[in-house]
């Protein structure tokens, strides 16, 4: 967005340059430069004082030459250029106005398909079609969905993927280890869940690791497989789909794999290595593993000797204790999974994106519609701790209502587009809804009540504010 | 007679085997479609999971566990230690997709090729039917030469996963392959 003052300037600028064509050219054909309705997409104001000052014989522009003198006719041109110019400022503002208007149209689009809205801000020359401004764009990532970005960045297309470079490029990783990199970057925007995208996304931000941070690593293709083996691990130990979790010991000699790939220069896996590595930089943890299981002592102690020894955790800077060891890596990644990304901005409407599996409701027209990719949801209402029960309503057919059993009154979060685009947040205490017949009436009822969750904070934060309301 | 009858009993009541599945395929081919579409009609109420795309489907009398695998060759090694003893191999193709139809042969045989797949029983889910230029299923088994593999079970699927079509008939198959072994 332009800022007013910006503006301002601008205009002060052209009305030099105009001011100068009066008198030096000391003619009549005046264009404002930078104003062409062409130009400007849809919605702008018409500017007819364009036309007045275009350069066509046929206007009266052209009789004041034959009738005025020459000051007198430079006195009224100016004068019409000064009127002109009062009004190009508010066409300017309205124009700005417009432009984030349009950003924010954009942001929407975007959010419900995230190639249409690339294209509507392309269009709109919002944005430039080059990767790094789009980067920039889903970087910045106000008001957008970061699922959104995350599907976008994961696209196959060349295209996407120069803007996933350009992404990374934009982090800055020096000096952290890998796991808080990989938590940075797995902030801003939501990982996918296909392997293939995964692969790319991991690619790149190894690429931009060893950037960073010259020699943690002896090549990127190690940490790019020791990322990827992070989240493979976040996956087994944190998705309840998942039954068997790695231990620690498993995770070791998955990664031992790497190397035995056999891309790694074998000096890098020379013995001597182990004893200095092993040592200083087994984790606490590790080495109370190693005491505490004593059956499996030696093998395990070869294979966490034998992993310690390899490439990434050559250079004196890892082995210091900085460094990111598998130990360390895997308790991290125990305690701490990896966090679902929050989207920017309190607007609802960005929050949720893949109803199937979130539990949002979309409400169009008369009928409750879940989100569907390419449509606009009319306002959402977010299930957590509201209950439905059918209602009988006189002027509707095929009623039910959502209203929070437990806390009578109070008024249920919820959001609603307006018509000039505005969210805003629902001020009502039920909200009724009704279904064109009586199944869909009972499918609805069915699907909305298994989306239900409970979350014990809402309860609390509710007892909270009416004890705040009561005392007041 | 008894024993028998308990084994049966065994099988359909009390024994609900788990099995570990991998789900292959090219970008696009439709795996995530098709691993969503499984958990129709069940309630997904846990935690979502920064990570690969696992479910868990329970069908008849066996709970499968798909995970969605891939990329490049240098990350083959990690899944290998993930899936030892991996039991059935769902590999996904677009049936639309003439142009990438031998790179996705290639990366076929060269997930079988792995040691840890010696067993697995090959289900080919030739998705995408529902496009006027798919291929037929006797097509793709050529184009994938899934005739010249030796000593494996292995089925081809049609289906279209958008509409959930042939996804319960390979479902089928598998659990009919596992339970006889």
């Amino acid at each position: 967005m332009q800022s007013p003052s910006a503006v301002v300037v601008f205009i002060s600028v052209e009305l030099e340059q105009l001011a100068a064509r009066v008198f030096v050219e000391n003619t009549d054909k005046i264009q404002l430069e930078g104003l062409r309705p062409g130009q400007t997409g849809t919605g702008y104001p018409p500017v007819p004082l364009i036309s007045h000052l275009s350069p066509n014989p046929d206007e009266p522009e052209v009789q004041l030459n034959n009738e005025c003198t020459e000051p007198q006719r430079l006195k009224f041109e100016i004068s019409e250029v000064m009127t002109e110019i009062e009004q190009l400022t508010c066409v300017r503002d309205t124009k700005s106005s417009q432009r984030s208007k349009q950003i924010a149209v954009g942001r929407k689009k975007f959010n419900m398909d995230p190639k249409k809205g690339i294209q509507f801000l392309l269009e709109n020359d919002l944005l430039q079609q080059t990767p790094e401004d789009i980067a920039q764009f889903l970087y910045k990532g106000e008001g957008l969905n970061k699922t959104v970005i995350g599907d976008y960045l994961g696209e196959r297309d060349e295209f996407n993927i120069r803007v996933l470079q350009a992404f990374v490029e934009l982090h800055e990783f020096a000096d952290l280890n890998l796991v808080q990199a990989l938590r940075q970057f797995l902030w801003s925007f939501r990982l996918p869940g296909e392997a293939q995208k995964i692969d790319r996304m991991m690619e790149a931000f190894a690429a931009r690791y060893c950037q960073c941070n010259p020699g943690v690593f002896q090549s990127t293709d190690t940490c790019y497989v020791l990322s990827f083996s992070v989240i493979m691990l976040n996956t087994s130990l944190h998705n309840p789909n998942v039954r068997d979790k790695p231990t620690v010991e498993r995770f070791i000699c998955m990664n031992r794999g790497i190397n035995e790939g056999g891309d790694l220069p074998e000096e890098l896996l020379r013995p001597q290595l182990c004893a200095e590595g092993a040592s200083s930089a087994f984790t606490s943890h590790a080495a109370r593993r190693l005491e505490s299981c004593e059956f499996h002592q030696t093998e395990e102690r070869r294979i966490l000797e034998c992993r310690i020894s390899s490439p990434m955790f050559l250079s004196e800077h890892s082995l210091s204790g900085n460094l990111l060891e598998e130990g360390n890596l895997y308790e991290s990644i125990k305690n701490e999974p990896f966090k679902i990304p929050e989207d920017d901005g309190n607007d609802l409407t960005h929050t949720f994106f893949n109803p199937d599996r979130e539990g949002w409701l979309l409400k169009l027209g008369l009928s409750l519609r879940l989100i569907t990719s390419d449509k606009e949801p009319r306002g959402i209402i977010p299930l957590e701790n509201l209950s439905i029960r059918e209602v009988e309503e006189p002027r509707k057919p095929n009623c039910f209502e959502l209203y929070n059993p437990s806390h009578k009154g109070q008024v249920i979060k919820a959001c609603k587009t307006e018509a000039d685009g505005k969210v805003v947040e629902g001020n009502h205490v039920v909200y009724r809804i009704s279904a064109p017949t009586l199944e869909e009436k009972e499918e609805w009822i069915k699907s909305i009540k298994a989306s239900i969750s409970r979350d014990p904070f809402y309860d609390m934060l509710a007892t909270r504010k009416r004890r705040v309301a009561t005392k007041k | 007679m008894g024993i028998l009858f308990s084994r049966l009993f065994y099988r359909l009541y009390i024994c609900k085997r788990d099995i570990r599945i991998l789900m292959v395929g090219l970008d696009a081919a439709g795996k995530t479609t098709i691993l969503y579409k499984l958990k129709l009609g069940e309630v997904v109420s846990t935690l979502p999971t920064i990570g690969f795309n696992v479910e868990r489907v329970d069908y008849k009398n066996i709970s499968f566990t798909v995970w969605d695998v891939g990329g490049q060759t240098k990350i083959r090694s990690l899944w290998k230690y993930y899936f030892q003893f991996t039991q059935a191999l769902i590999f996904v193709v677009d049936s639309s997709d003439h142009e990438r139809i031998e790179t996705a042969a290639e990366e076929l045989h060269m997930m079988l090729a792995e040691d840890e797949m010696r067993d697995a029983i090959l289900l080919v889910l030739a998705n995408k039917q529902d496009l006027p230029k798919a291929m037929s299923t006797q097509e793709l088994t050529d184009r994938l030469g899934l005739h010249k593999m030796r000593g494996r079970q292995w089925f081809v699927q049609g289906a279209c996963a958008v509409q959930g079509s042939g996804l319960y008939e390979g479902l089928d198959w598998l659990s009919d392959q596992l339970s006889k072994r």
